[in-house]
C-alpha cells in the first residue's frame, strides 16, 4: 500500500511492528483477508459479539468506558476516522483545513440522514459540540477544551474557534468527541437515550434493542450514505460473558463469532485452533507504573533511576504477556507515527542500580510498596518485578486492590508506585500531556512531576503543526522522561482479537475499535 | 403459628437495620469513590465535583444514612449511581434468573441427594455406602468454578448438548430457558447434594437406631416402609434445616457460578455493584438479600411443624 500522506517518511518503525504481528498471526490474518478478496462479499446473517462487560450508556457524550466506544463505531460517526495505520481521514465531514493554528474549518458531508430521518448538518454539528462543552454530566468537557466557539459558516460548513492551537484535536475528533447525535433525538429524550439510542446516529447500523445484562442488537441502515462496500450484515448482537475462558470457549464452540479480547495466556492455543482466526492488533495501550514524586522513596531521583535500572522489560514481556506485546521505551507506543524508534528501553543494568542508590544515599537498598490490580496478570508481573528488583537488593511489597481502589489511590496520590494501564489514543499528546504537564488538582499526573522543560515541550507539541516537528518533540521527551521516570514504562501490549472462520472483512485499526461496516459471513 | 410468624417478622426490623448500617458503614470505609469509578479517564474535576453534590455523596456519612433511610422508608431504594436507574428495576431485572437457578439447583440437589442418601443410611458400611461418601467429598472438594469449566468443556464444547452461557428466559422459551440454566444448576446443585447426602445420611443413621424403627421392623414391615414411613420423615428436621440455609445462599450467593456462565443475577449484580463502588445499589440488593434470608428461615421453622408435629409454636 502507497504511504499516505500522513506518514512521514522513513517511518519504518511502525511498519515493522505491524509486520511483525502480520508474521505472528500469518495463518489466521491471511485467511481473513484471502477469503475475503477471494470471495465477492454476501449480505445477510447476525454477526454475535463477546464482550467481558455491558456497555454503561448509549450516550456517546456521557460515556466514560472502553467498552461502549465499541457499539458507538457502528452506530454513531465522528467527523474524521482512522484509518489501518492511524492517518486521519474524513467521516463526516468530507474535508478539512487550518487557515491558522487557532482554526479549524470543516466541509461536512451532504445527503447524510440520523437513523430519525433529520439531516446532518452545521447546525446539528455546533449542537453537538455546545452539548458536550456545556451538558453538566458530559465526560468530554476536557476533550474538547480547548474549542471556545463553534461557528455555523454555511448549512454545510463549520468553523471551529480555538482558544489555543491544539494539534491533537484532529485525533480527538475521531471518536467519541467527535460523533455527531441526532438534536431532535437528544431533545426529545433526555436521559433516557443513556438507555435507547434508536434514531441517534448517522452510522452504517441503527440502534435496535438494549435488553440489559442479556444483549444490545443493533441492524443494518438501510439508506446508508456511504454507497461503498458494506453494510453486509443484518444484524449483530453484543453479549456480556464476563469470564475470559468461558468467553473463548463460546466461540470455540460457534456460540459467537467474535471476541474483542484474547489473553495472552489463551494466545497460542487459539492460534492452533483451525476453528479459530486470531488477528493480533498492535494498540495505542501504555502499560506503566505511576512513581509517586511527592513523598519518599521517589521523590529521589536516583532512586527511580535504580529502580528502573533493575528491571528486565524483555523478560517481563517474555514470560509475563508471552510475547503478546513489546517492552516500551516510553508512553507512544510503536503504532503511532511520533514512535522514535532510535530510542531503546531502558536497559537492566545492576551495577549501574547500585551505583544510582549509592547516589541516592541508600546503598544497602530500600523498600517500597507497589499498588496493583488484582487480577491474574497483573500479579504475575508484580511478582517478577519484585523477584527483578530484589537482586539490586530493592525490597518490594505488594498491595492488590480493585479498579476503584487503584483510582482513588492514584487521584489522592497515596502510594509509592501504582500500575497505570492506559488504553491509549491516536494523538501522541493523548498518551502524554495529561501525565506529565504540571497540573494543580485532580489529573491523571498522578506521579505528581512538575518539570519546566517537559512543561515546555508538551506546550510545544501542541502548537506545532508539522507532523515531522512534533515528532522530534516527542523523540526529545521521550528521552527526558526516561531520565525523570515519572513512570516506569513497561510493555505496549497487542490486543489480540479472535473470530470465527465466518467472519469476514474485519479490518484492524490499532485504536482496537471493531468496526463492522465491511464485514460479512461466509 | 400466626403469632409466630408476627413475631419473626417483627425481628426482622432490627436485623435489617443492622444489617444495612453495617453494609452502609463498610461501603464508605472502603477505598474508592463511584464517581471516579465511573468517570475513570475524565480529569474533570468540576465536573465530578458537581456530580457528587447532585448525588449527596459530598455530605457526611451519617446524613448520607439518613437520607437512604427516609427514602426507604417511603418504599423508595433509590436509583444506582452507574446507570441512573431505580434500583427496584436493576433488581427486579436480576432477581428471576436467580431464584429459578436457585430452585433449578436445590431439585438437581434432591434428585441426586435423596436415593444416594437413603441408600448409603440403609446398607451402610458397604461398597454402595462407600461409593455415596466418595461422591459426597468430591462434591464438597470440588471448586465450583472448575467444576463448572468441566461442564462447560463436556457438554458445551466437546459434546454441544448444551448452551455455554448466558440466559434465556424460561418462561418465554421453556425448553431453552431449560438447556440454558441445567449447566449451571448442575454445578451449584452438585455441591449442595453432596452436604445434603451427608446430613440425610447420619440423621437416618440415628434413626434406624431408635426403638420405633426396632418395633416396626418386628412388626413385620419390609424394609422400605420402615424407612418411608418411620425412618425418613424422623430424619428430615435436619436436612430441611440445611436447605432453608443454602436457600438463601443460592439466591444471594451464586456468585461464581452466575459470572461464569454469564447469568444475569443478583449475585453478579452485587459484586459488579461493589466493584462500581455503587452505594444504592448495593445497598438495595443486600437489603433483599437478607429479607429473603430471613423469609426463607422462617418457611423452614414453619416446616418442622408440619414434618413433626410434636413441634408447636406459642
Amino acid at each position: 500500500m502507497a504511504a499516505t500522506a500522513s506518514e512521514p517518511a522513513g517511518d519504518f518503525t511502525r511498519r515493522d511492528f505491524m509486520k511483525a504481528c502480520a508474521a505472528a498471526s500469518a495463518v489466521s490474518v491471511v485467511g481473513l483477508v484471502r477469503r475475503a478478496t477471494a470471495e465477492a462479499p454476501k449480505k445477510g446473517g447476525t454477526l454475535r459479539v463477546g464482550f467481558y462487560i455491558e456497555a454503561a450508556t448509549m450516550d456517546p457524550h456521557l460515556s466514560g468506558s472502553k467498552v461502549d466506544r465499541q457499539i458507538y463505531h457502528n452506530i454513531f460517526e465522528p467527523l474524521v476516522t482512522l484509518d489501518v495505520k492511524l492517518g486521519i481521514k474524513p467521516g463526516l465531514a468530507e474535508s478539512w483545513r487550518q487557515p491558522d493554528s487557532k482554526t479549524l474549518v470543516f466541509k461536512l458531508r451532504r445527503g447524510v440522514k440520523f437513523h430519525d430521518g433529520t439531516d446532518f448538518n452545521a447546525e446539528a454539528a455546533r449542537f453537538n459540540f455546545d452539548r458536550m462543552k456545556t451538558e453538566p454530566k458530559s465526560v468530554r468537557k476536557g476533550e474538547v477544551a480547548s474549542i471556545d466557539s463553534v461557528d455555523v459558516l454555511d448549512s454545510y460548513a463549520i468553523k471551529l474557534n480555538l482558544k489555543r492551537p491544539d494539534a491533537a484535536l484532529l485525533a480527538t475528533l475521531t471518536d467519541r468527541a467527535g460523533m455527531m447525535i441526532s438534536p431532535k433525538v437528544v431533545q426529545e429524550r433526555g436521559a433516557e437515550l443513556g438507555r435507547n439510542a434508536r434514531g441517534a446516529g448517522t452510522g452504517p447500523f441503527e440502534f435496535v434493542e438494549w435488553i440489559k445484562d442479556d444483549h444490545l442488537l443493533i441492524k443494518r441502515n438501510e439508506s446508508y450514505w456511504n454507497k461503498e462496500g458494506g453494510p453486509y450484515l443484518d444484524r449483530i448482537r453484543y453479549r456480556p460473558i464476563p469470564d475470559d475462558t468461558v468467553k473463548l470457549q463460546s466461540l470455540q464452540a460457534g456460540e459467537i463469532d467474535v471476541i474483542d479480547y484474547v489473553q495472552p495466556r489463551d494466545v497460542a492455543a487459539v492460534k492452533a485452533d483451525r476453528n479459530v482466526a486470531v488477528v493480533d492488533v498492535p494498540s495505542l495501550a501504555d502499560f506503566a507504573y505511576q512513581l509517586n514524586h511527592t513523598r519518599p522513596p521517589f521523590n529521589n531521583k536516583a532512586l527511580r533511576q535504580a529502580l528502573a535500572h533493575s528491571l528486565d522489560l524483555e523478560q517481563i514481556v517474555k514470560g509475563v504477556w508471552l510475547n503478546v506485546g513489546r517492552p516500551a521505551n516510553g508512553p507512544i507506543p510503536p503504532t503511532s507515527w511520533a514512535y522514535d524508534k532510535s530510542i531503546a528501553p531502558i536497559k537492566r543494568d545492576l551495577a549501574k542500580a547500585r551505583a544510582k542508590l549509592a547516589e541516592g544515599g541508600q546503598s544497602g537498598g530500600f523498600t517500597f510498596t507497589m499498588t496493583t490490580n488484582n487480577l491474574p496478570i497483573n500479579i504475575q508481573e508484580a511478582e517478577v518485578i519484585q523477584a527483578q528488583v530484589r537482586e539490586a537488593s530493592i525490597t518490594m511489597k505488594i498491595k492488590l486492590v480493585d479498579a476503584a481502589t487503584l483510582l482513588s489511590d492514584g487521584n489522592s496520590r497515596n502510594f509509592d508506585m501504582i500500575s497505570y494501564q492506559w488504553s491509549g489514543r491516536p494523538d501522541p499528546d493523548g498518551n502524554t500531556y495529561q501525565f506529565f504537564r504540571t497540573t494543580p488538582g485532580t489529573s491523571l499526573n498522578w506521579s505528581g512531576i512538575s518539570n519546566p522543560q517537559i512543561d515546555s515541550l508538551l506546550d510545544r507539541t501542541r502548537e506545532v503543526s508539522s507532523q515531522a516537528e512534533r515528532k522530534k518533540l516527542y523523540g526529545e521527551l521521550t528521552r527526558l522522561l526516561q531520565d525523570e521516570l515519572p513512570m516506569v514504562f513497561i510493555v505496549h501490549p497487542v490486543e489480540p482479537k479472535a473470530f470465527s472462520p465466518r467472519v469476514q472483512g474485519y479490518e484492524p485499526i490499532p485504536d482496537g475499535m471493531m468496526r463492522f461496516k465491511d464485514v460479512w459471513l461466509r | 403459628m400466626g403469632r409466630l410468624v408476627l413475631h419473626r417478622l417483627a425481628a426482622t426490623v432490627p436485623v435489617l437495620l443492622l444489617v444495612t448500617a453495617g453494609v452502609f458503614a463498610l461501603l464508605h470505609l472502603t477505598p474508592g469513590d463511584p464517581i471516579d469509578a465511573m468517570m475513570a479517564e475524565s480529569v474533570d474535576a468540576e465536573a465530578k465535583a458537581s456530580l457528587r453534590k447532585e448525588l449527596g455523596l459530598d455530605r457526611p456519612i451519617h446524613e448520607q444514612y439518613a437520607a437512604w433511610m427516609r427514602r426507604l422508608l417511603r418504599g423508595d431504594l433509590g436509583r444506582s449511581i452507574r446507570n441512573g436507574e431505580p434500583v427496584i428495576e436493576n433488581v427486579s431485572r436480576r432477581i428471576r434468573p436467580s431464584l429459578e437457578l436457585a430452585l433449578l439447583a436445590m431439585a438437581v440437589s434432591l434428585l441426586i441427594a435423596f436415593p444416594v442418601g437413603i441408600v448409603s443410611a440403609a446398607r451402610r458400611n458397604t461398597a454402595v455406602d462407600r461409593a455415596g461418601t466418595s461422591f459426597a467429598l468430591f462434591g464438597i472438594c470440588m471448586p465450583n468454578f472448575l467444576l463448572a469449566l468441566l461442564l462447560i468443556f463436556l457438554f458445551g464444547v466437546t459434546l454441544r448438548w448444551l448452551p455455554i452461557s448466558g440466559y434465556t428466559d424460561p418462561v418465554e422459551e421453556p425448553l431453552n430457558g431449560l438447556r440454558s440454566l441445567l449447566l449451571p444448576a448442575v454445578t451449584l446443585g452438585l455441591a449442595l447434594a453432596a452436604v445434603i447426602t451427608r446430613t440425610l445420611r447420619s440423621s437416618m443413621l440415628e434413626a434406624l437406631g431408635e426403638d420405633y424403627v426396632r418395633t416396626a421392623r418386628a412388626k413385620g414391615l419390609s424394609e422400605w416402609r420402615v424407612i418411608r414411613g418411620h425412618v425418613l420423615k424422623n430424619a428430615l428436621i435436619p436436612v430441611v434445616t440445611v436447605l432453608g440455609l443454602q436457600l438463601g445462599t443460592l439466591i444471594g450467593g451464586a456468585v461464581i457460578t452466575e459470572y461464569v456462565f454469564a447469568l444475569p443475577g443478583v449475585g453478579r449484580l452485587v459484586v459488579e455493584a461493589v466493584f462500581a463502588r455503587d452505594y444504592p445499589l448495593v445497598q438495595g440488593v443486600i437489603l433483599l438479600i437478607a429479607l429473603g434470608f430471613i423469609l426463607s428461615n422462617l418457611l423452614v421453622d414453619l416446616l418442622y411443624g408440619w414434618i413433626d408435629p410434636r413441634i408447636r409454636y406459642r
